[in-house]
């Protein structure tokens, strides 16, 4: 394992690649029960290993697995996790639909969920580390129905402690970055809620050895921070580039004294952010004076999966020259 | 005081109207046989409502992928773009793009209303528009008017809709404004929804009226303008937010209008608590004297499953009755 991170502005993904066609096939293979989850996650690997090599090539220094087992972040864990149903259909846009996962019982972990893909590729990525990624709690309650608990506390308990038995798994065969996605939490930025997600997080995060990273995107999240600044973790990791940086003054105005994820790619745009565009976002974070250069983490501003893969490759590229630029200057 | 029941908006899609709009996508069904499926899905639609006895009915809307598009798709200088969430919902909608002020090819509601209203009976027909300033702002403005300008072009073609509708046979328009609960709300927003929803109304002559306001609760100096709306009735989602949401009622209450109530909660699949929810509808009826209450889910049905749909709308015909009961009991609270 003998890459070093460098220390200033390192690099990294938040987690979601576009998806290879294996990945595709093998999820349509899985889910009308032609294979078994161990023949899935032979099949997701050689997505993986697209993946890997794409990350690699770019020169990212923190890659992920590009998420290519999980055809919705929420189904993907919902259909592993003791408790849950599968779900009638919903839909999510125009006449496309999902089937909503339904709470029916206690919310248990079983065994390993993502632990295989991580290791694998941990296992090609030349010693540069995987984040560990999971969805969160309060994003697991807030994109499913509930039967059983009639009661979102109890709920997301659960569900916490069976994220934590996941993340020890992760942890213990070697993880050093754990990230949890949070994206329900700023479509509903009350206080309540933010004090609902920190219960869970101080199970998930306790005691663990192991960059603690959450990760939140969209919606009003000028709203959410004051309310999020004392979550037990080292990094937020946040979009920024889709809002134009308008956080920025915030963190500022709130004393943002943690790690930052900051995204500086618009996962939603075609269009390939150039080194010069993303090295002057750098030096616009630089300059408000939030943070360190050690402690500020260049990223996409959320995974990147609805893009083309060329399109995702040429954004990681981008990202990776700017911050080395910045490193000679900052 | 009078209490009535009539669902929010719009219904989710059976199996067989997804199949059928799939196909109608993909070529393999025409125009006709896709008609033909959504008039029997709406049908039955109006008829689950009204075996539950509810006032105002819905014909389900479920030919319409988000509250804007069949607008979009019915007027010029418009056209539905890249997808965002739709509020705190798993839900995205089409963000309509403006490239000049909006003008009509065609209606949306009369020809539906000359359909429907004739199954709704002896129910009414309820006909549910975006609010001019939720179109607004949810939209993209290329036209090079104001947000302003635009919401008004949006507020009279809204109003011909009205008009036809109500000359169709329609009994009930209610505007949906939700982006006015929404916590960034500004007060002079909604002095502007009200001034556009006061000229869009104004064409509902005789039929009953409502603003609705949900996905949360508004802020009180945002509901004190509502107040002024010239609607009958003004809609607030009361269980989503419970304590905000009877706080707010209890210090301001609905002025002269009738009170809206959203008590099944449309965006869970459990039953709802009937009879603790009877006990809520009597805490706002004693506290906001209003003479007349609706009923209603707290937003649209389409967020859950078909099954569930037709379940709550069945809920909420039983609380309708329970509240309407237990009035009586008290002898007009
Ligand atoms: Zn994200």
């Amino acid at each position: 394992m003998g890459y070093s991170v460098p220390r200033k502005f390192p690099t990294t993904v938040v987690g979601s690649y576009p998806k290879m066609p294996s990945a595709l096939e093998a999820i349509k293979r899985r889910r009308s029960g032609e294979i078994s989850e161990s023949e899935f996650n032979e099949m997701v690997k050689v997505a993986v290993r697209d993946v890997v090599e794409d990350h690699l090539w770019a020169g990212v220094d923190i890659i992920s697995d590009g998420e290519q087992a999980r055809e919705d972040m929420v189904v993907y864990f919902a259909e592993r996790f003791k408790g849950y149903s599968v779900g009638d259909w919903v839909r999510v846009f125009d006449n496309e639909y999902f089937r909503k996962p339904v709470v029916t019982g206690r919310v248990e972990w079983l065994r390993p969920i993502t632990v295989e893909l991580w290791e694998y590729a941990s296992s090609i990525s030349a010693g540069r580390p995987v984040k560990g990624i999971l969805t969160g709690p309060y994003t697991m309650i807030e994109w499913s129905f509930d039967l059983h608990y009639r009661d979102r506390r109890e709920l997301i308990l659960d569900l916490a402690k069976a994220i934590r038995r996941e993340v020890e798994e992760l942890v213990r065969r070697g993880a050093r970055y754990i990230q949890i996605d949070e994206p329900a939490l700023s479509t509903r930025p009350w206080r309540e809620d933010a004090e609902l997600l920190k219960e869970a997080l101080d199970i998930i995060f306790k005691g663990l050895e192991a960059k603690r990273i959450v990760h939140i995107c969209f919606g009003r999240l000028e709203r959410i921070l004051p309310y999020i600044l004392d979550y037990p973790v080292d990094q937020f990791d946040l979009e920024m580039k889709n809002s134009n940086f308008r956080l920025l003054p915030y963190l500022k105005e709130y004393g943002y004294n943690k790690e930052i994820g900051f995204g500086v790619v618009d996962v939603h745009s075609f269009q390939v952010e150039s080194v010069k565009e993303i090295k002057e976002a750098i030096d616009k974070l630089m300059k408000t004076d939030i943070v360190s250069p050690e402690k500020a983490y260049i990223d996409p501003d959320c995974g990147l999966k609805r893009l083309p893969r060329d399109i995702a490759k040429a954004k990681l590229k981008n990202m990776v020259e700017a911050a080395r630029q910045a490193r000679e200057e900052w | 005081m009078s209490v009535w029941a009539s669902p929010l908006g719009g219904y989710p899609r059976s199996r067989v109207v997804r199949r059928a709009l799939r196909d109608y996508e993909r070529g393999l069904l025409g125009y006709g046989e896709l008609e033909r499926v959504v008039g029997e899905a709406s049908s039955l639609i109006i008829g689950s409502q009204l075996s539950s006895g509810l006032t105002y009915v819905v014909d389900g809307m479920v030919d319409w992928h988000d509250i804007f598009r069949p607008f979009i798709e019915s007027w010029r200088n418009v056209t539905a773009s890249g997808l965002l969430r739709y509020f705190d919902n798993n839900f995205f909608y089409r963000i309509p793009v403006f490239t000049e002020k909006p003008e009509a090819s065609k209606l949306v509601w009369a020809p539906r209303v000359r359909r429907y209203a004739p199954l709704a009976e002896p129910s009414g027909l309820k006909i549910v528009v975006p609010g001019p300033v939720t179109f607004t702002s949810m939209s993209i403005n290329k036209t090079g008017y104001s947000n302003e300008e635009l919401a008004e072009a949006i507020a009279k073609l809204l109003a011909d809709e009205v008009k036809a509708a109500i000359e169709a046979g329609a009994s009930m328009v209610q505007v949906d404004e939700p982006m006015l609960a929404d916590h960034d709300a500004t007060r002079d927003e909604a002095l502007l929804a009200v001034e556009l929803v006061n000229s869009i109304v104004a064409s509902a002559g005789g039929a009953k009226t409502a603003l609705a306001l949900y996905f949360d609760v508004p802020r009180g100096e945002v509901y004190d303008a509502i107040l002024d709306v010239k609607a009958n009735c003004i809609s607030l989602d009361v269980v989503d937010a419970p304590e905000r949401a009877l706080k707010l009622i209890e210090s301001k209450g609905f002025s002269d209008h009738c009170g809206i109530l959203g008590l099944v909660n449309s965006r869970t699949i459990y039953d709802d608590p009937v009879d603790k929810l009877v006990e809520v509808a009597l805490r706002v009826a004693r506290s906001s004297k209003v003479g007349e209450m609706g009923v209603t889910t707290t937003t649209w049905l389409d967020l859950i499953p078909y099954s569930y749909s037709l379940r709550k709308t069945y809920l909420l015909g039983v609380l309708t009755l329970k509240i309407q009961e237990n009035v009586g009991v008290a002898g007009g609270v």
